[in-house]
């Protein structure tokens, strides 16, 4: 079955022609290289004159490979003898194959271009089988490095949950643990909860932390961090929301540590900050209460040396005691109130008192002589929480501002209302102002502008600590000549963080 | 008598009993709570006295006094407090206020009186008028019988307290009228001064003693009037501040020391000096407990 056609490129030859037809191959003729491009019906081999293939000289076969689709090509060679080096080659490596001219005078040419034919088709089956082959082979290997890296990968997270020293927890969106490492256990005190519904196995603090993810989960917030005590310890529970490849929720991940030492480290610290600014209170007191003890002794000598007609003067003397004797009291009682360790109860406080108590602590000190004191207060304001830490955060604040100033210029506290549940206060002097340099780092515990031994550098910290956990917020806003830090406080008694 | 008081205070229980008890001492007492108030009320009338607390609202005392000079400067000027005098010492020296009154517990009225007639009258001179009692006298004339003098006059006391507290002040401060006052000793260093040697025939140290049923008093005089307030604020107050290490700033100073310690030593630490005439140095310590707070700073230039 030979219904393919045969290009002869070059060659003229009539036997071969006729020989060609006869064995049922259609023959086509170029009469050069340069026409076989325009041959437009198909054809299955080339033949080509042995003279045409020497004058291409060296590329010969890239060239007439290009011009004919890699068709299978051999060269009919008149003199072997005039065989150069070039297309020795090429015979040699089996790219043309070559037939001679006494192929065609025996007439066995057909034959052997049956076989050339068949050949290549061989060739293009083996070439194909062996490229699949090859594929296979890299897939395979492919397959198996991958392999490999999801093991690596696997390994270094077992190693990871492992060896975090946080507790590590995921539920999923259906509320079971899918995961929890030893640590979890240790630092809930707790068995194995692996698939357990975290709801009624985890403390409630904890589980919390997954209904606040749940809650919030339209909003942009991506984590939540939240301070449990467990028994005497205190853990510092972070939540993640996990979101799959889709970026749908696909549960919680929570990491947990033991920050007992921190914390009580913290407490510690603010105790300090207290004490110091006890320290600067009971000096205030000290002197504060001198005058009424002296009008106590003034009055009780007067009401003594009336010769006892003047019963209006002993009556006045008693008086006047009594109200100096209960203001010497309240004056003690600050004192006490502050120095208690314990948080006292949050409650309503006129912010006016709260300013003007804590003005008697320090407006006696050297450093007030030359200051002015403005106040410019909102008529009844209030602020909720607890009375001697506002104290403490006020004291602060003044004490900055007049040693800011250097004791030369004006403080103004001012107070309004913010909307209807807070309250802010002003504090305002007129000192060089907060450069901007160490704008940032003023809410830094330890930072401090002052000499050594001067400050502790935890006023402002523990300030903005206390405004926080008061619900509160605390800024500043400095320019030279004008500086003010603002406390917003709520007036109002909030039902959760705010 | 007679002489007009404006007393200023934000305590205004203060100003009710202080006020009574200075017009039953005679005075027409007219009361202000506050400077701004007080300098209304001496635009419409004359006064022989303002009195004022330090520490009110506004302003301060200081402040009060300095505007109130400005505008009447022949009204006496006096200032009272509740809160320890020391810390006021560098206003003090920068406003040139030499009297502050304390409040003391128990009220020390007998003070306030001597105190107030003092700086009204100008007559300020005498042991007597601090200290009840018969009024010993002994005069120094050389330096070799400081030692003697201040022995005696210490141990002739009746209180231990008494005696360790004048032993060490009253040397001080006759050390200081007879070399500095009397005398008049340059240099910059002690030991460049001529010690011993008697003082001119019509020159000596007088020192009086007395002694009541709360207190004993030690007066020193000399009869040159050289010490000035200026100079006893400026020693005061460079001995009470303290430098950055801590220590106080007239540590070091050659001068100046003694009237520190005197006035450290003793309760109640008083120089009257008329100019180029008398110095005179009173000295007063009450019995143990009495008058508890703090001192008060006296200081009469005439």
């Amino acid at each position: 079955m030979h219904i393919s056609n045969v290009l002869l490129v070059g060659i003229d030859s009539q036997p071969l022609a006729k020989q060609l037809e006869r064995y049922g191959y259609g023959v086509l003729t170029a009469p050069e290289v340069d026409a076989i491009i325009n041959v437009e019906s198909p054809y299955a081999l080339m033949l080509i004159d042995q003279s045409l293939v020497a004058t291409f000289g060296g590329d010969a076969a890239e060239r007439l490979y290009f011009l004919n689709n890699s068709v299978p090509t051999a060269v009919l060679i008149h003199n072997p003898l005039a065989v150069d080096d070039t297309l020795h080659r090429i015979i040699l490596d089996g790219t043309f194959e070559p037939i001679y001219d006494h192929e065609i005078e025996s007439g066995f040419v057909c034959s052997k271009i049956d076989r050339i034919f068949i050949t290549s088709q061989f060739n293009k089956n083996l070439k194909l089988h062996q490229r699949t082959f090859h594929e296979k082979e890299m897939l395979k290997k492919e397959l198996s490095l991958r392999e490999q890296i999801l093991k690596q990968e696997r390994i270094i997270n077992t190693n990871i949950i492992g060896s975090v020293t946080s507790g590590l927890i995921i539920v999923d969106n259906q509320g079971a643990i899918v995961l929890a490492n030893d640590h979890v256990r240790q630092l809930l005190g707790i068995g194995d909860i692996m698939g357990a519904s975290y709801s009624q196995t985890l403390p409630k603090e904890v589980a919390e932390v997954v209904d606040t993810l749940k809650e919030q989960a339209s909003s942009a917030l991506p984590h939540v961090i939240q301070k449990c005590k467990i028994g005497q310890r205190f853990l510092e529970v972070s939540g993640f929301r996990m979101l799959d490849y889709q970026n749908t929720p696909s549960g919680t991940l929570m990491m947990m540590h033991d920050v007992t030492d921190e914390e009580n480290a913290s407490v510690q610290l603010y105790r300090a900050e207290k004490l110091a600014t006890v320290g600067t209170m009971l000096s205030g007191i000290a002197h504060e209460l001198r005058n009424p003890l002296a009008i106590i002794s003034a009055r009780a000598q007067r009401g003594l040396t009336g010769d006892g007609a003047d019963e209006k003067r002993v009556r006045k003397a008693f008086e006047s005691i009594e109200g100096q004797a209960q203001r010497c009291a309240s004056i003690v009682n600050n004192l006490l109130d502050f120095t208690r360790h314990t948080a006292t109860k949050a409650g309503y406080h006129k912010v006016a008192e709260i300013l003007d108590e804590t003005l008697t602590y320090v407006d006696y000190q050297n450093i007030f002589d030359s200051i002015t004191v403005e106040k410019r207060y909102g008529a009844d304001l209030s602020i909720y929480g607890d009375r001697s830490r506002f104290v403490q955060v006020f004291l602060n604040l003044i004490t900055n501002a007049a040693e800011a100033m250097e004791g030369r210029g004006a403080l103004s506290i001012a107070t309004s209302s913010s909307g209807p549940s807070h309250t802010v206060v002003e504090i305002h002097d007129t000192g060089p102002g907060i450069s901007p340099d160490i704008e940032a780092k003023i809410f830094d515990p330890f930072f401090t502008t002052k000499e050594p031994g001067k400050g502790t550098g935890l006023g402002l910290a523990i300030v903005f600590k206390i405004v926080q956990q008061s619900a509160g917020t605390l800024w500043c806003d400095s320019k030279p000549g004008s500086t003010s830090f603002f406390v917003k406080l709520p007036s109002v008694k909030e039902s959760s963080h705010g | 008598m007679g002489e007009r008081i404006l007393l200023v205070d934000d305590e205004v229980d203060f100003l009710d009993v202080v006020g009574e008890f200075l017009t039953d001492e005679g005075y027409e007492v007219t009361t202000a709570q506050n400077g701004r108030q007080a300098l209304d009320i001496l635009e419409n009338k004359t006064f022989d006295l303002l009195l004022s607390d330090i520490n009110m609202p506004e302003m301060k005392g200081f402040e009060l006094l300095n505007q109130a000079a400005a505008r009447f400067p022949s009204m006496r000027r006096a200032l009272i407090t509740a809160y320890d005098v020391r810390d006021y010492l560098y206003m003090a020296k920068n406003h040139d206020i030499g009297n502050i009154i304390t409040k003391t517990t128990p009220f020390n009225f007998n003070e306030i009186r001597v105190l107030i007639r003092n700086i009204l009258t100008g007559d300020v001179f005498g042991l007597e008028k601090y200290v009840g009692g018969a009024v010993e006298r002994r005069a120094i004339k050389h330096a070799g019988e400081i030692e003697q003098a201040v022995t005696d006059i210490a141990q002739s006391m009746t209180e231990p307290d008494h005696r360790r507290r004048f032993r060490q002040a009253l040397g001080e401060i006759v050390v200081n009228a007879f070399f500095y006052g009397a005398r008049q000793e340059r240099g910059d260093r002690k030991d460049k001064w001529e010690f011993g040697g008697e003082l001119k025939p019509d020159e000596e140290i007088i020192v009086c003693w007395a002694a009541d049923h709360e207190k004993a008093g030690v007066s020193v005089t000399d009869q040159k009037g050289r010490l000035t307030k200026k100079e006893i604020l400026y020693w005061l107050e460079r001995n009470t501040t303290r430098g950055k290490d801590g220590l106080s700033t007239g540590l070091l100073d050659e001068h100046g020391k003694g009237l520190y310690i005197a006035r450290e030593t003793i309760d109640r630490f008083i120089v009257n000096v008329q100019r180029n005439v008398r110095t005179e140095v009173v000295m007063l310590n009450y019995k143990r407990g009495l008058y508890d707070g703090h001192r008060p700073l006296w200081i009469h230039e005439l």
